[in-house]
């Protein structure tokens, strides 16, 4: 058992140090992050100015932008950012060969090299958000029941971060049956932002489809895990998504199994 | 004249490309209209809650972020796959076709590839701006039309511009992977009103980059008429940094140095 881990060590720290490689590239992208932010910050900020002390949907500026603070965070720990496409280069290019011959398991192998990534990527964004922390400092409001938020928020990023990367791995399995999956990752990307909760808090959106939204992965996303450290659901609402969440890392990878073992069938493997 | 049958013969090769992967087209066609769907939806959803952003109605807000969207879907349509593929074959060596050919390298290079897919949900922008103007009882008249198309094409060159600058910078550091994130990141200003910007972002986005000048000043044209102050800013702004782009693209160039570059 513990030397079956041994291999999944290793590819962890191969993709340590390739994605240190790419420290500069995480390093950009953190620093364009604040440009979103700052487009969020002016965004809110003038939003706010139309409402009454009451706030939009019982929330101040301040919660708002805290929200979107952590939101940012959020992403570069547990976001799949390019996972789908080197799937996607690994089954194009034949590499996957490889993996089928070793006693190795690809989503483990896979599964390892993300954790890495974000571990790289997470502490590379606390660059930028340090600069940016003297002019947000006074805005971010974070609740003071923090102990069981803290508690139940962690394994639901934990959660989050297995269904970000299961979808991404899905994607990238479709190159099985696809030739190029960018379109769709694309599209994809598109439909996580809404309702992923990364355009506006989902406790926005009318209480109908806000209901329906919380049945989706999408949810649990991003929206979920942000939600839980900002203060925006209270512990009944915590504990029972916490149980969805579970439900739907447990669906994906069975989609996961069913995509890899469907996929192989078609799969051709030429050359040496 | 010469050029202009160049870049049709390109549009040409293209249009007939697409049309050889019409599944590719209808899935990237839904990806832009998708991404359009979004910049609305959330417009939408903020103002289930606010009466107004910086003294913009929902409407007003909605012809301001159409205006950004149809600039954004001709940069798509014409230049973007040109310009993403520049930074990719400048990295690979590729960037060698280009410099053989009997033209002028920027114009070959920014131009070689149109999309259809971007041209096509420049109608469904258009549509945002049309149903926005008809909801705000807007009226304007042949000449206001036509400005507004002069100043499309004025925030047009200003995107082209940003863009070509950005991936000129592979010349320098090789890999560009990430600086077409920043141009999005930028875009992102063009869907708020100047209003909302206080002292400090009003210096940086409005009057340092030209993010909010893009789409507020043809917005405005439509909502309060023709400010000269403003036109004159846009145009300005586009003669000002097509320049720049023409200067980092030819000087990035001198360090291109084939496929070891």
């Amino acid at each position: 058992m513990l030397s079956s881990l041994t291999k999944y060590r290793h590819a962890f720290l191969v993709g340590l140090q390739s994605n240190l490689v790419y420290r500069w590239n995480f390093a950009v992208r953190g620093l364009f992050s604040l440009f979103h932010l700052s487009a969020v910050f002016i965004l809110w900020s003038a939003a706010y100015q139309g409402v009454g002390s009451g706030g939009i949907n019982g929330f101040g500026f301040g919660p708002t932008i805290t929200y979107f603070v952590t939101l940012l965070v959020l992403q570069f720990f547990i976001s799949a950012f390019n996972e789908d496409y080197q799937i996607s280069e690994d089954i194009r290019n034949g590499l996957i060969n490889q993996f089928l011959l070793k006693p190795i398991n690809y989503f483990g192998y896979r599964l390892s090299i993300f954790v890495a990534a974000r571990m790289v990527s997470g502490a590379l964004v606390l660059l930028p958000l340090a600069v940016a922390l003297p002019f947000l400092h006074t805005y971010l409001t974070f609740p003071g029941d923090w102990g069981w938020r803290l508690a139940l928020g962690l394994p639901a990023m934990a959660l989050s971060a297995l269904i970000q990367f299961s979808i991404a791995y899905c994607f990238g399995l479709l190159t099985f049956w696809f030739l190029e999956i960018q379109g769709f990752v694309i599209l994809s990307m598109a439909v996580e932002a809404v309702l992923g909760g990364q355009m506006f808090p989902l406790d926005l959106l009318p209480a109908g489809v806000f209901a329906v939204a919380k049945f989706l992965p999408f949810y649990y996303q991003m929206y979920f895990p942000a939600a839980i450290f900002t203060g925006r659901i209270s512990q009944a609402d915590t504990i029972s998504g916490l149980g969805i969440e579970l439900c739907w890392v447990g669906i994906l990878f069975a989609v996961n199994r069913g995509l890899w073992i469907r996929g192989l069938r078609r799969h051709t493997a030429v050359g040496g | 004249m010469n050029y202009f049958r160049i870049w049709l013969a390109s549009a040409r090769y293209s249009v007939v490309r697409t049309l050889m992967f019409r599944g590719d087209f209808f899935v990237w066609s839904l990806v832009e209209l998708f991404w359009m769907a979004t910049s609305l939806l959330t417009i939408s959803v903020i103002y289930e809650h606010t009466s107004s952003i910086a003294g913009w109605s929902k409407y007003e807000m909605t012809l301001l972020v159409g205006t950004s969207l149809l600039i954004q879907r001709f940069l798509m349509g014409f230049f973007w796959s040109s310009i993403f593929d520049m930074g990719r074959n400048v990295r690979s060596g590729n960037f060698d076709f280009f410099l053989a050919q009997p033209g002028n390298v920027m114009f070959m290079a920014t131009t070689r590839k149109i999309d259809p897919d971007g041209f096509l949900n420049s109608f469904v922008a258009l549509a945002v701006v049309l149903y926005s103007a008809h909801r705000l009882g807007l009226h304007p008249g042949a000449a206001d039309c036509a400005l507004y198309a002069c100043m499309v094409l004025g925030g047009l060159i200003i995107h082209y511009s940003i863009l070509v600058i950005s991936v000129s910078m592979v010349f320098w550091i090789t890999n560009a992977q990430g600086v077409e994130g920043g141009y999005f990141s930028l875009t992102e200003f063009s869907r708020l009103p100047k209003a909302a910007f206080g002292v400090v972002t009003s210096a940086i986005f409005v009057w340092g980059l030209p993010a909010v000048v893009v789409s507020n000043v043809p917005a405005s044209l439509l909502l309060h008429g023709f400010n000269p102050w403003w036109a004159l800013w846009l145009f300005g702004a586009a003669a000002g940094w097509f320049g720049i782009a023409v200067l980092v693209f030819h000087r990035g160039l001198r360090r291109y140095t084939s496929a070891s570059s």
